[in-house]
């Protein structure tokens, strides 16, 4: 079989605002009809690398590589890419047909296969029955939607996505997050979805990278990334609420945090201090282990964020919502050694595996 | 329900006292403009007459036929309206999207120019035009006209420009629209309110501009407003005559407002609510 297209590869990219750099030398490979999700908090830099993609802004160093074919500085048109934006960009004096059919009227496509291809798109999307609309006439949702089918009309190579859902409600971003994936699927399309929203990006990427300050940190499947965060600031970033980070010291195949011994699975050598990361999910509360003090419960309906003090250390763990706890009762916690993570406190860097 | 009444009440009876305010010299000159001259100076006035279209067969087939004039003026408006179409578009575009460090200052000297008062460039503008040998051309008399449309054109334009989101384009570029395409296509249809300002502004300023075509004009440039002008004479003032002349001269402008309605009154209320008069 033929090598489906839609490869992306960024090389060095390196990207800068008067004396502010913005990418500080992004490698990116993203393979054929994968689901690729950059992720990082705002200014990160993931946006702008989603722009040099697109061929939107310029960049300093680098290169921007598609199928195998460097386009850098070729223009947006030249690259047979489609975009979804944050604001959908629909052209409010078009109709919702006229719309879907402007990438297709500007290569002059023939009226018939232009037809087709608009009303095939829009029933993908189920927006066939508003296609005499203006986009002003629209819900969100359909508006969302109609920029999907622009994007996916005429069968683009690359499929780029930046926060398509932010303007979404809660109910209905979910709902969307599943079609845009299955979307996706059906299409065989390379995608690249920008969000800043971990959940979003766990759920429905292939693999992510996470975005911190102008670098790619962390590249995997969201499995990958979430089992194993490279840095502090990724396991900070992911979960919700994100992983706790406890100052302890380790020693051979032990950890001693506030004064109490852990056994650990594996010798990670020489004593020295650590950041002990372990997600709120992965605590128990039982009769022993380290004492700690309730401080507050939140109540989520189907779990408890419990925030527990251990000294001078601030721990949050999410228990099943039938503990039945009261704040400022003692309790002791108790983790699973497989679901520890170890940091180097200076470099901020993983430890081990 | 009442109130409402009462409320509609005053509405109306305020709006229709405005109107009279407007209306009645409008009226009064409709009225003269069916009179013979000798009807016109009857003291007291006439209110019940037989009307006549001596006044309209003298203005329109007359020896002192407007008629030339009319073509004048709409030489000069149509003239002074498209140019500035030309030039105001894609420098407005241009400011809309560069960012220009003068662009306030820039709006500020805008303004001033409007604030200016005519009077006192004519004779810096009878001086040039002498010099370049344009007086008494429709070339003259428009490059004048241009120096006051174009940069307030320019600026009403920019403001329209600048509602359109970047984003717009940028998608259009990647629809592989290309540049110009991405104009013609998306930007421009979009500002359509602007133009319809721009166009009804310019011709209206050009259509009823007296002042420098009267200096700047001369035999074969003389616009309507300087023809009729010449109804008063020191021997007689041909009052119905000149009442017919400015009902003619009304009738273009009155039919490019009826036309641009809908659209100025959207492109007014531009920017009052984002977003809400492009749709």
């Amino acid at each position: 079989m033929k090598e489906r297209a839609g490869s992306v590869a960024l090389r060095n990219i390196v990207k800068r605002h008067g004396t502010l750099t913005v990418l500080k030398g992004v490698d990116l490979d993203i393979r054929p009809g994968e689901f690729f999700a950059l992720l990082g908090p705002s200014g990160s830099g993931k946006t702008t690398t989603l722009r040099i993609l697109a061929g939107l802004e310029s960049h300093d160093e680098g290169s921007v590589i598609l199928d195998g074919r460097d386009v850098t500085g070729s223009e947006p048109g030249e690259r047979d890419v489609a975009m979804v934006f944050q604001s959908y960009a629909l052209y409010p004096h078009m109709s919702v047909y006229d719309n879907i059919a402007f990438p297709l009227r500007m290569v002059k496509t023939p009226s018939a296969d232009l037809d087709r291809a608009v009303r095939e798109s829009a029933a993908r999307v189920k927006i066939g029955h508003l296609l005499e609309r203006k986009p002003g006439q629209l819900s969100g949702g359909q508006q969302q939607r109609c920029a999907l089918a622009r994007a996916i009309v005429r069968k683009p190579t690359l499929f780029l996505l930046d926060e398509p859902l932010s303007n979404l409600d809660a109910k209905l971003r979910l709902e969307t997050r599943v079609e845009l994936r299955k979307l996706q699927r059906a299409l065989g399309v390379t995608a690249v979805y920008v969000t800043h929203d971990q959940e979003e990006a766990m759920t429905i990427a292939d693999r992510l990278a996470v975005f911190m300050d102008g670098n790619v940190v962390q590249v995997g499947t969201p499995e990958e990334v979430f089992r194993k965060p490279a840095s502090v600031d990724v396991a900070t970033f992911l979960g919700s609420p994100p992983m706790n980070l406890l100052p302890a010291r380790l020693a051979g195949r032990d950890v001693v945090i506030e004064g109490h011994r852990v056994s650990l699975a594996v010798d990670h050598g020489r004593e020295r201090d650590v950041l002990l990361g372990v997600q709120p999910s992965r605590i128990e509360i039982g009769s022993d282990g380290i004492p700690a003090q309730v401080d507050l419960l939140e109540q989520l309906g189907d779990s408890v964020i419990v925030d527990l003090a251990l000294g001078s250390t601030r721990v949050r763990a999410k228990l099943p919502e039938r503990t039945r706890l009261a704040e400022g009762a003692g309790v002791h916690l108790r983790f699973d050694p497989a679901d520890v993570h170890l940091f180097d406190p200076a470099t901020r860097k993983r430890i081990g595996d | 329900m009442k109130r409402a009444f009462a409320r509609r009440f005053a509405l109306a009876a305020s709006a229709g006292m405005l109107l009279s305010i407007w209306g009645f010299p409008v009226l009064w000159a409709l009225l003269t403009s069916f009179k013979t001259e000798r009807d016109v100076l009857a003291y007291p006035p006439k209110i019940l007459f037989e009307p006549s279209l001596a006044a309209y067969r003298d203005v329109l087939f007359g020896a002192s036929s407007i008629v030339p004039n009319l073509v004048s003026s709409i030489i000069l408006s149509l003239g002074a309206t498209l140019l500035t179409l030309l030039v105001a578009v894609p420098a407005g575009y241009a400011l809309a999207r560069l960012g220009l460090p003068a662009k306030r200052t820039s709006g500020f000297y805008v303004l001033a120019t409007q604030m200016l008062p005519p009077v006192g460039l004519i004779i810096p503008y009878y001086l040039v035009l002498q010099k370049v040998g344009a007086l008494d051309t429709y070339v003259g008399l428009i490059v004048i006209y241009l120096t006051f449309s174009l940069p307030f054109a320019i600026w009403l334009l920019v403001s329209y420009f600048e509602d359109i989101p970047r984003e717009m384009e940028e998608a259009a570029l990647l629809d592989r629209a290309g540049r110009l395409r991405t104009l013609w296509y998306v930007i421009l249809p979009q500002v359509r309110g602007g133009i319809a300002v721009t166009i009804v502004f310019v011709f209206l300023n050009a259509w009823n501009e007296f002042l420098f075509a009267v200096v700047l004009g001369g035999n074969r440039v003389r616009p309507v407003t300087v023809a009729m002008f010449n109804f008063i004479s020191v021997e007689q003032t041909r009052w119905a005559s000149l009442a017919a002349g400015a009902m003619v001269a009304m009738g273009p402008v009155m039919l490019l407002g009826l036309i641009a309605q809908k659209h100025i009154v959207k492109g007014l209320t531009v920017g009052a609510v984002k977003g809400g008069g492009r749709r």
